[in-house]
């Protein structure tokens, strides 16, 4: 039962020949496989972190962009609002220069009526004053010098009283 | 084994061999090749099927070969799962009927036993050198008769508790089974279902103090 013979080189022999067979059917394919794997996820980790990485930057450079045109749109609004603004400020000063010219021209009128209504007053008062003195002096003294010795007292009147007339 | 106790045997060469032996070898390497093919077949990235448990297999040999020799182990991969393969398969071959194990057979048994420790021998005065050597002489050199009679005792243990347990196991069935009438076949069932768990853990443990004294040559000395 107990009989060592040659059959223990022969199994000795058939044993490395399984192992070598073993190890290079089985076992190198799927330790290759495996190691296959492990670089492929390592790779994939790589790359969905560099992914990542360039995710954020350019989501930073959208945020820039984004902060770069609303600050844009701010200045051109200030910058309407500004030219609006100026626009009002002038027109505003147009129209009260007008004003003030209307005003002006205004008052010259009303200076000139108020003068040639004077004037007029002044001739009036001196015809009436004239035919009220020569009704009165008629029989006594001579047209001419009763009209130049009225002309001067209304002269006088004139510049004494109808000057500060209000009218 | 048609009789318990004799072997057919063969004449080459001028050598004798233990024929019923070498064809069922022969048997057990073409079943583990094919399971290996089988298994192996078609492997893809993204693993399904057998592959998975092939690579579970694999990764926990690796494992358990980083948690006793460390990573310089990592080549004896191949060759102790080969081991437990051949073991497996060869022990359980037995177990269908007019077929035999390969190792109930004590040459197949010491052969592969020589293997294992040759190798750990060779591999630590290669990676070790005369510091091996000297592991043999401590803690006093008296010691070292003490450490040969562990070192021969390793292959002896190792063959013999292999051989016995499955020789044990099939002449159990052959006797039961002659014992038994043949519609009284519970007894003899009851005892291929233990041949079944015997082989499946003479299997482990062979495989198992292997990688123990592989892992005593191999691995990095941290007392040193």
């Amino acid at each position: 039962m107990i009989d060592l013979n040659a059959t223990f080189f022969a199994q000795i022999l058939n044993f490395l020949i399984l192992v070598a067979i073993l190890r290079a059917l089985c076992y190198k394919p799927v330790v290759r496989m495996i190691k296959a794997r492990e670089d492929k996820i390592a790779e994939s980790l790589a790359k969905a972190d560099s992914d990542v990485a360039e995710a954020e930057s350019l989501k930073k450079d959208y945020q820039a962009q984004l902060a770069e045109a609303r600050e844009k749109a701010q200045a051109i609004v200030d910058k309407a609002e500004k030219v609006a603004a100026s626009n009002r400020e002038t027109s505003l000063q147009d129209t009260k220069r007008e004003i003030e010219q209307m005003k002006k021209a205004a008052q010259a009128e009303i200076q000139r009526d108020r003068e040639r209504a004077a004037d007029q007053l002044k001739k009036e008062i001196v015809a009436l004053s004239l035919l009220a003195a020569g009704k009165v002096v008629e029989k006594n003294m001579e047209a001419s010098e009763n009209e130049a010795l009225v002309g001067d007292f209304i002269d006088k009147l004139d510049k004494d009283k109808i000057g500060d007339l209000s009218c | 084994m048609h009789e318990i106790g004799v072997r057919e045997t063969v004449q080459f060469a001028g050598f004798t061999f233990n024929w019923e032996t070498l064809c069922m070898t022969w048997l057990t390497m073409a079943v583990v090749i094919l399971i290996a093919f089988l298994a192996t077949r078609s492997l893809k990235l993204v693993p399904s099927g057998w592959q998975m448990v092939v690579e579970l297999i694999v990764n926990w040999l690796h494992g358990q070969i980083d948690a006793m020799m460390g990573k310089s182990g990592r080549f004896l991969a191949p060759f102790i799962v080969s081991l437990f393969m051949f073991l497996l398969v060869s022990n359980w071959l037995g177990l269908i009927p007019t077929l035999s194990s390969p190792t109930n057979d004590l040459n197949t048994t010491l052969a592969l036993a020589l293997i294992v420790i040759v190798m750990v021998h060779f591999l630590g005065l290669y990676k070790k050198g005369m510091h091996y050597v000297a592991h043999f002489f401590q803690p006093t050199p008296v010691f070292v008769v003490i450490n040969v009679i562990e070192e021969i005792a390793k292959p002896i243990t190792l063959s013999c508790r292999l051989f016995g347990n499955i020789l044990a196991g099939e002449i159990l069935i052959i006797v039961l089974l002659k014992l038994m009438p043949i519609w009284m076949p519970i007894p003899a069932v009851c005892w291929l279902a233990f041949s079944i768990f015997i082989g499946g853990v003479q299997a482990v443990i062979f495989t198992m103090l292997s990688m123990a004294y592989l892992a005593n040559a191999v691995k990095e000395e941290e007392e040193s």
